[in-house]
């Protein structure tokens, strides 16, 4: 520390309102919420401390809990396979178009656009046909009327329609992030593996990949923890019925605090949310840690 | 550079600026505040000097953020007419649509601070929150200037605890199938009797291409109240969910697997619109309005949009039929409405209480010339005819004359996390078949896991 010749003091005079700051809407709410699954409160009055009895509900007797778990993982597992994708895309687009720039925005599109605007753009894609729904009037007309659905009200087909709609939103995303990545790669680097015979795919597997691993690794855990709060987008198109097919963690701790009015229950909800994010986290940095280290 | 640095130190120093003067600010209306209070301690020795230079704001949160809304459109006349009145006082308005005001009032009631006037759901709904105490007592103020005679007559039990009324309802509305005139001809179909018909009628209307029953079964409490209705009929009467609470029936009764049965026949006769579940209330409505579906069962409340929209003057109103000869059409959904409450902890009750009073007492002869008093709670004078109410609104107006009781919706009589189960319960009728007893299986479990 004497390196930088600044006194203890100031160091501490620097850091200590951003530390307050970052404690007081970071670590206090989580830990309040942390304290609140452990009571039965219906978010106005009385609250009695009932220990782990919330969590023992959830994890044993709950029907909706672990189905939703299992679509919030499902979910996330969709957006993961979709980078490698992003990637590609963002190869081919370095590679072969000479003004990228204007297909990025593009692509870029769907992410400013507000999640309920896309949300009614696609309930009225799924719709019926008889009620305009343009996927099912194409199927129609090219003759797959067999494959028509609602897609949003059959309970087996709804998940897998809103999982669609999040990839189709967040590609352009990815796209963005994994070509800026591609970007920074310094042109000399591909030169000099030209001279020595590695092009195209050969110059990807030995430079790209391996060099892009860090941005790949933001795009995984963003892609991660972004799906597991997924909330908005199944609010909207949904509101995770019909009867729960479509519910997700964050939807079912909702329903849990403010419609049903177990507050207390709905916290436990959220604090294993806070818990599964936190693990993912740690082994995703794992695993990538293990993977820069080969690499480099 | 020396340029940029100059440029953010005034950025800056003018941020820190701001920043104090908004601190100096708040801290002069805790002042005002602090006075307005000591205020209100003298007031009651020396009521008349005080309370003029008294300046008061009175929060009001509401349902009608709509401008095109009659009840909006009153709510601004009368608030803009007693700030004339009484230029000490400033009514704040809170518009908000029904889910988010439901949930803004859940956030501030977790807080405690719940707005001078907020609006709250009857029975059930507003329990939760009277046993938290956050309510006033509203006694005293309905005894002013005769107030509780204006209210139809029990109207005030729903909104009463242990004797004491909460809350104010804006309106008292039943439930009814509207239908399509026009549709109806074009289909041969008449007005069902019998359920039975009404299967009928759903059959036939849909073999001619047109759409039977609209709903907006994504705000699951519209198949919710539909279901009442049969269960209303297969009970032979009302009072099932009472007899629940009571422990004299669980839901495992006949009366409630026929009713399950009966809405299962519908679905599966095609009766509604094809992706119901995934139709909010307004889309639901729209389909009706649009002239796109036939029927539309829906709370009177709705008499007001529909005379607005496309299919004015084509629709005719009827009673929900019999079901296997059981029940009576004159027993209805009872929907009394949401209700004006006041904060018990508000820093200007009195003057809060004087504003509602003001407010409701006007609130009738209001409605009633903006034409949206059909289904208001309070009794109305005048002639609704001769003021050029619709015929439509008039035979809405005549149904309420036939009313002999009937039951509240499922959701103002459970408490929510039972609620929240049957909603989800009937929800799943729409998109699948299952066995009666399963779902009267599940509602029993439902309600004994929420009410230990």
């Amino acid at each position: 520390m004497n390196v930088l010749k600044v006194s203890r003091f100031t160091i501490v005079a620097f850091i200590l309102p951003c530390t307050l700051i970052y404690f007081g809407i970071v670590f206090v709410p989580i830990l309040v919420s942390l304290y609140s699954g452990l009571l039965e409160w219906n978010g106005i009055g009385q609250s009695s401390f009932v220990g782990l009895e919330n969590f023992r509900n959830l994890f044993f007797q709950d029907p909706v809990f672990w189905p939703s778990v299992r679509r919030t993982l499902m979910f996330a597992v969709f957006s993961m396979a979709e980078i490698p994708l992003a990637l590609m895309v963002a190869i081919f687009l370095r590679r072969y178009i000479r003004k990228p720039n204007f297909l990025v925005s593009s692509y870029f599109m769907p992410v400013i656009l507000s999640v309920v605007i896309i949300g009614q753009l696609w309930k009225t894609i799924y719709n019926p046909a008889a009620m305009g729904g343009m996927l099912n009037q194409i199927l129609e007309t090219v003759g797959l009327e067999s494959w028509t659905r609602s897609w949003l009200t059959e309970p087996k087909v709804a998940m897998f329609a809103l999982y669609f709609v999040a990839l189709w939103q967040y590609l352009g995303y990815h796209t963005l992030i994994q070509f800026t990545g591609i970007s920074n790669i310094p042109a000399e680097i591909y030169e000099a593996a030209r001279i020595d015979g590695a092009e195209g795919f050969k110059a990807d597997r030995y430079i790209t990949f391996p060099m892009i691993i860090p941005i790949f690794k933001i795009s995984i855990v963003l892609a991660f923890i972004g799906s597991l709060q997924a909330f908005d987008m199944v609010m909207v198109m949904t509101g995770g019925g019909p009867a729960h097919a479509t519910d997700v963690i964050s939807t079912h701790m909702y329903n849990m605090s403010f419609l049903s009015m177990k507050y207390g229950y709905g916290s436990s909800i959220a604090a294993v949310l806070v818990v599964v994010c936190l693990i993912a986290t740690v082994i995703i940095n794992f695993i990538f840690n293990k993977l820069e280290k080969r690499f480099s | 550079m020396v340029k940029t640095s100059k440029l953010l130190s005034l950025v800056l120093a003018t941020t820190l600026l701001l920043s104090l003067a908004a601190c100096g600010g708040n801290a002069k209306t805790k002042e005002n505040t602090g006075s307005a209070n000591s205020g209100s301690t003298n007031a009651t020795e020396k009521p008349a000097e005080k309370v003029e230079d008294k300046k008061v704001t009175i929060t009001f949160q509401n349902i009608y953020p709509d401008p095109t809304d009659p009840k909006n459109q009153i709510m601004k006349k009368l608030v803009d007419q007693y700030h004339t009145d009484h230029p000490n006082i400033t009514i704040e308005l809170d518009s908000l649509n029904t889910d988010q005001q439901k949930l803004k009032l859940k956030t501030q009631a977790a807080s405690k601070e719940v707005p001078d006037i907020t609006i709250v759901n009857p029975a059930a709904q507003m329990k939760p929150f009277v046993d938290a105490k956050l309510f006033a007592p509203l006694n005293d103020m309905l005894d002013q200037n005769g107030l509780k005679a204006t209210f139809q007559e029990g109207l005030l039990d729903f909104y009463s605890f242990d004797g004491n009324t909460y809350a104010l309802p804006d309106g008292n509305n039943i439930a009814v199938v509207y239908y399509n005139k026009e549709l109806f001809e074009q289909a041969g179909v008449k007005v069902p009797t019998t359920y039975e018909e009404m299967l009928e009628v759903v059959k036939t209307l849909k073999s001619k291409g047109i759409t039977p029953i609209s709903i907006g079964e994504k705000d699951s409490w519209t198949g919710s109240f539909l279901f009442m209705n049969m269960l209303l009929r297969t009970n032979g009467g009302p009072g099932f969910l009472q007899d629940v609470v009571d422990k004299k029936k669980t839901f495992e009764d006949p009366a409630f697997t026929e009713a399950v049965d009966a809405f299962q026949s519908l679905v599966a006769a095609g009766a509604f619109q094809e992706g119901a579940t995934s139709f909010d209330y307004n889309a639901g409505e729209n389909l009706f309005k649009t002239g796109k579906s036939a029927m539309y069962f829906m709370g009177t409340w709705a008499t007001g949009g529909i005379e607005t929209s496309s299919v004015n003057g084509k629709v005719g109103v009827f009673k929900f039929p019999t079901i296997n000869g059981k029940g009576d059409p004159n027993e209805f959904m009872l929907a009394p409405g949401s209700a004006f409450a006041i904060s018990a902890d508000s820093e200007h009750l009195q003057e809060t209480k004087d504003f509602l009073n003001y407010f409701m007492l006007n609130f009738p002869k209001e409605a009633f010339e903006a034409k949206g008093a059909v289904g208001v709670g309070q009794i109305v004078d005048g002639d609704f005819a001769a003021a050029g109410y619709s015929d439509m609104a008039m035979e809405v107006l005549g149904l309420f004359k036939e009313v002999k009781g009937g039951d509240l919706a499922f959701d103002n009589t459970m408490n929510p996390g039972t609620a929240q189960i049957h909603l989800n319960s009937i929800q799943n009728l729409f998109v699948q078949k299952i066995d009666s007893a399963e779902v009267g299986k599940e509602h029993q479990a439902a309600y004994e896991d929420n009410n230990k």
